[in-house]
């Protein structure tokens, strides 16, 4: 098991590495950036003596962008793995400050928008699994069809237009209400829930369809399995069929996707954050990419990939744990 | 001959056939006949209509590809027309001005007026209204005198008149000034020193005597702060051709201000400064010029009035007679009712050709393009607004249409079209604003759904419907174009490393690990930011953005490929196809590729959908498919300001339910194919 953890790792790694080179050359070649807007902002200010070239080749050199491809990547790698990924370049702030400050809104959505699909999904998928064919089924099945259907922006957009603009029970966009500095914490922490409700509750509806989906394709493979069939005929009851024999072994593939899924909760909702300007990671991320501040960029997709690898591992480690059937290797 | 038995049997059984002729044939048991045989193809058809879901997918699917590839030919609008309206808008339609300045017509082409003069002629107009003189003399730099005369209201003429110096005098006149810092006089230059006037100054001084006399000259001392003024009493009128007696003086001086003096045959032209008094004597003078304040309106566009028309119509008026320009009469008549006065054609039967008045009545741009008829209506109303001091009046005029262009509309026989407004008078101190609810034609943006535009139209003033349709072609293509290239490059990628193994499958392998781990939706954001810097046009871009999605998603499929071909392989088909000497490129083409290509057409159709997610989230996002190209995506982007939200769900929500409708086709279809081709996977 270790020897296939510790091999795994050095693949990650590898991998790892040649991912961030490809974002790394694709940022550097990048014909307009960050730098090259603030040279020619300096290059209009009033008392400026140098031209838009002069100050972009000073930033450039400030920013450690003429070093080249090769050797930058090497100076970004190295600096990197010792934990100092530089200072965003729209935030004026170092990237690792401004990950602490975002990070938890983020996680905070994605927890509880996770827990949230746990708890609606799965037994709707038992449900549908167990009575197939059934309206509940095809509830169930078109349903999570149209949660997996509807783009992020558009769910977003519908709740904002029912629960903001038409009920008016939510704010539209941000992360406090207009008295935030008057209230006590206990009343700051409800505002803040408060405007974190619509994100969630899309997050959740976006992301329930598939696992419902998920479940139901398990459950329906375990039910038709020999061992149930046997349950049912020495005629153990029902409920115990579905509970003991059958929700177990569903939960093998599951236990494994959800595990895989875990470290997904760090990497923030690019669109859902951006939307209703919940000051998370994605909405960060998302600004720093349109703006090219390629520190923080960098940073972002950097953490993103090591996410996706790490939630592979685990999905793969789990796999074997959970399922005494598997032999590593 | 006996028959043999064999014989006996043949018969017999010609016979039952006969007899069974007209029965059924029977089949035996194991007959093929017994069983309908379907080939795979169709066995995959019928358990794909057979499912209620992909049946309804599908028909969602045929009817957006009609709406989207079809419709728009039937349909009569384009994704990028632009649609107007006309509308009510209140504009600053023409102003009224009250004319001030005097404007100097030239009789005398070769006559000059010295700048001097011409800069004060209105000024002197004024205050000869003010002061109620009928004449005035003006005097340039160079000493030439010039004579104003009122002929009539607001008409008066400039004389140029021969005079000269005929007298002078003056009042008191600064003689000394004396300092009692340093005991400076100083007599001032021209004046004679009286003898012994220093000590009598002083002596005044000492006095603080106001006046004193040394040897019969008055004086007069004036205290400014150390210094003293000593003025001496004038010393009478200076004549300088011939000398006039008292009473001449006395009038002379009754004039205070100024002006003019007849004695007899002689013209005398008195100018006061201050005390200083100078009789000019006139010896004869000519008319030069002729100002006026009168504004002519013609009665008919194509007559022009020109400087020489004004000019003797002036002067007509100014005489009370007919005038000429060129061959043509003129005669000035006064209207009885508004007491406006008219210039009539004589040759044309008294036919009024140009109305007379002191307002400019223009556009607001300052074309003198309004007609007569709107001009008179304008000025009774302002004078019926003056009677009565109101500020404001209206009343109701047929004013022209005009276009996007700002131009004129104008109907089938070439006329304006025109329509009835009310036009509001403003008075602004002295000038008048005219403000009129004018037609204009404007860009028809975000009209509620009607007859003919179903849906609305944008922002853009396009049609919504239409943009629709065209919008629904952009994201099929994208879609369709993406997967088709995502899954070559799948198959190519996937195919390879499968079949071949080893080193190769390794390498390809890490790639796709690479390219599973590349985050997809950051790099295309990046990617729309750095098109945006670029202003790419939107074709290119959305070329651009097709390949960048196909690149990004080949992983899945080749990774699909390469699992069926490594199971594939070992399978006993593949066995015999090396075993009879296959080449291996037939082997993958002719018998791998199908037997994956179920897997990845039932991928491929899921694949679509989420292909049509990504490119309208984009394109929401300002970074996908850009104006003028349609975009699902981008139409929803355009009304998702939170007023827009609220105003124009008609517009996002049928957009926004076109593509869940389509991907949640493309998912149904896709489920539908993949329980179809392997009925054990049917859940």
């Amino acid at each position: 098991m270790a020897k296939f953890i510790a091999k795994r790792l050095g693949l990650c790694v590898l991998i790892f590495f040649f991912v961030t080179f490809i974002i790394y050359i694709l940022e550097y070649s990048l014909p307009t950036s960050y730098v090259e807007k603030t040279a020619m902002e300096l290059a209009t200010r009033p008392g400026n003596t140098k031209s838009a070239q002069q100050w972009i080749d000073e930033l450039n050199a400030q920013y450690g962008m003429d070093q080249g491809i090769i050797k930058g990547y090497g100076i970004w790698f190295i600096n990197s793995a010792k934990g100092n990924f530089g200072d965003s370049w729209s935030q004026t702030m170092p990237v690792t400050d401004l990950f602490k400050k975002c990070i938890w809104y983020s996680f905070v959505m994605g927890a509880i928008g996770f827990v949230l699909e746990i708890f609606i999904a799965i037994p709707l998928g038992v449900v549908a699994a167990r009575k197939q064919y059934s309206i509940t089924d095809y509830t169930v099945t078109v349903v999570s069809l149209i949660g997996i259907s509807m783009p992020t922006f558009f769910v977003a957009t519908v709740f904002k237009l029912i629960f903001s603009v038409k009920l008016g029970w939510f704010e539209l966009v941000g992360m406090q209400g207009r008295n935030y500095a008057n209230l006590d914490a206990m009343g700051q922490f409800l505002d803040l829930a408060n405007h974190l409700v619509l994100p969630i509750l899309t997050l959740t509806v976006v992301g329930i369809g598939g696992l419902m989906r998920y479940t139901r394709t398990n459950m329906l493979e375990v039910l038709n399995a020999d061992y149930v069939r046997t349950a049912r005929a020495k005629g153990l009851p029902e409920k115990k069929v579905v509970s003991h024999h059958a929700f177990r072994n569903t939960l093998i593939p599951l236990v494994t996707i959800l595990g895989g899924s875990l470290p997904g909760l760090f990497s923030g909702a690019l669109i859902t954050e951006t939307l209703f300007g919940i000051r998370g990671i994605g909405f960060y991320s998302y600004h720093a990419m349109t703006v090219g501040d390629i520190p923080f960029t960098m940073f972002y997709l950097a953490f993103i990939s090591i996410l996706t690898l790490l939630g592979n591992l685990i999905s793969d480690i789990l796999y074997a744990v959970v399922d005494p059937r598997v032999r590593v290797n | 001959m006996a028959k043999n038995f064999n014989e006996v049997l043949k018969e017999r059984e010609i016979k039952e056939k006969e007899l069974n002729k007209a029965e059924e044939k029977e089949m035996s048991l194991d007959s093929t006949e017994r069983v309908k045989v379907l080939s795979p193809g169709q066995l995959v058809f019928k358990r794909f209509v057979t499912n209620k879901l992909s049946i309804v997918g599908t028909v969602i699917l045929v009817f957006m590809f009609l709406f989207s590839f079809v419709m728009p030919l039937f349909y009569p609008y384009s994704q990028t027309q632009i649609f107007y309206k006309y509308d009510n808008s209140v504009i600053d339609y023409a102003q009224v001005k009250e004319r001030t300045d005097y404007t100097l017509f030239m009789l005398d082409e070769n006559a000059d007026v010295h700048y001097t003069v011409k800069n004060k002629l209105t000024a002197s107009i004024n205050t000869m209204k003010s002061t109620g003189e009928k004449t005035m003399t003006l005097r340039d730099n160079d000493g030439v005198s010039y004579r104003l005369e009122e002929d009539e209201d607001f008409i008066y003429s400039l004389y140029k008149e021969e005079s000269e110096l005929f007298a002078s005098a003056s009042g008191e006149v600064k003689y000394a000034t004396y300092s009692i810092v340093g005991d400076k006089l100083e007599i001032s230059a021209g004046m004679e020193e009286v003898s012994g006037f220093s000590e009598a100054l002083k002596k005044a001084i000492a006095d603080k005597a106001k006046d004193f006399t040394v040897s019969g000259v008055e004086f007069k001392v004036e205290q400014v702060k150390k210094t003293y003024n000593v003025y001496k009493e004038s010393e009478g009128f200076q004549y300088f051709s011939k000398k006039m007696d008292a009473a001449f003086e006395e009038s002379v001086l009754a004039l205070d201000k100024g002006g003019r003096l007849e004695i007899g045959n002689d013209i005398y032209s008195v100018s006061v400064n201050g005390d200083a008094v100078e009789v000019y004597k006139v010896s004869g003078s000519s008319k030069i010029a002729i100002l006026s304040t009168y504004v002519f309106d013609t009665f008919d566009a194509s007559f022009k009035i020109t400087k020489d028309f004004e000019k003797a119509a002036l002067q007509g008026i100014a005489e009370g007679k007919e005038f000429a320009v060129g061959d043509v009469k003129y005669t000035i008549k006064v209207d009885g009712e508004t007491g406006e006065k008219l210039v009539l054609d004589i040759n044309n039967a008294d036919a009024p050709c140009a109305a007379i008045s002191t307002s400019v009545i223009r556009r607001y741009n300052g074309e003198d393009t309004l007609e007569i008829a709107f001009k008179e209506e304008t000025r009774k109303v302002i004078a019926e607004m003056a009677e009565s001091g109101k500020k404001t009046a209206t009343f109701t005029w047929p004013i022209a249409q005009v276009d996007s262009n700002g131009e004129y509309s104008y109907d089938e026989s070439g006329n304006l079209i025109k329509e009835d407004r009310e036009i509001t008078i403003t008075d602004k101190n002295g000038s008048y604003v005219l403000n009129a609810q004018q037609v204009v034609y404007l860009i028809d943006t975000f009209a509620a759904p009607s007859s003919e535009h179903w849906i609305g139209t944008d922002s853009d003033g396009m049609d919504v419907l239409s943009r629709m349709m065209y919008g629904g072609r952009v994201s099929l293509m994208v879609a369709f174009v993406v997967v088709i290239l995502e899954t070559i490059l799948g198959i190519i990628m996937g195919g390879v490393a499968g079949f071949f193994g080893g080193w190769v499958d390794n390498i390809i392998m890490r790639m796709v690990d690479i390219f599973y781990c590349i985050p997809s939706m950051p790099i295309l954001i990046i990617m729309g930011a750095m098109f945006d810097a670029l202003k790419m046009k939107p074709y290119i871009r959305l070329t651009w953005m097709m390949a960048i999605l196909g690149i990004l998603g080949w992983a899945g499929v080749a990774r699909l490929v390469r699992g069926q071909i490594l199971s594939l392989r070992e399978q006993e088909f593949m066995v015999a196809a090396e075993a009879i000497g296959l080449k291996s490129k037939r082997r993958i083409f002719k018998h791998l590729i199908p037997n994956v290509m179920p897997q990845l057409i039932v991928t491929a159709t899921s694949g679509l959908g989420s292909v049509i997610i990504t490119e309208s989230t984009l394109s929401f996002l300002g970074l996908g498919v850009k104006h003028p190209l349609a975009s699902w995506g981008t139409m929803i982007n355009s009304v998702s300001t939170a007023e827009a939200m609220k105003a124009y769900t008609y517009i996002w929500v049928p957009v926004g339910l076109l593509i869940c409708l389509t991907v949640i086709a493309f998912n149904f279809v896709g489920d539908g194919l993949r329980d179809a081709f392997d009925p054990k996977m049917k859940r």
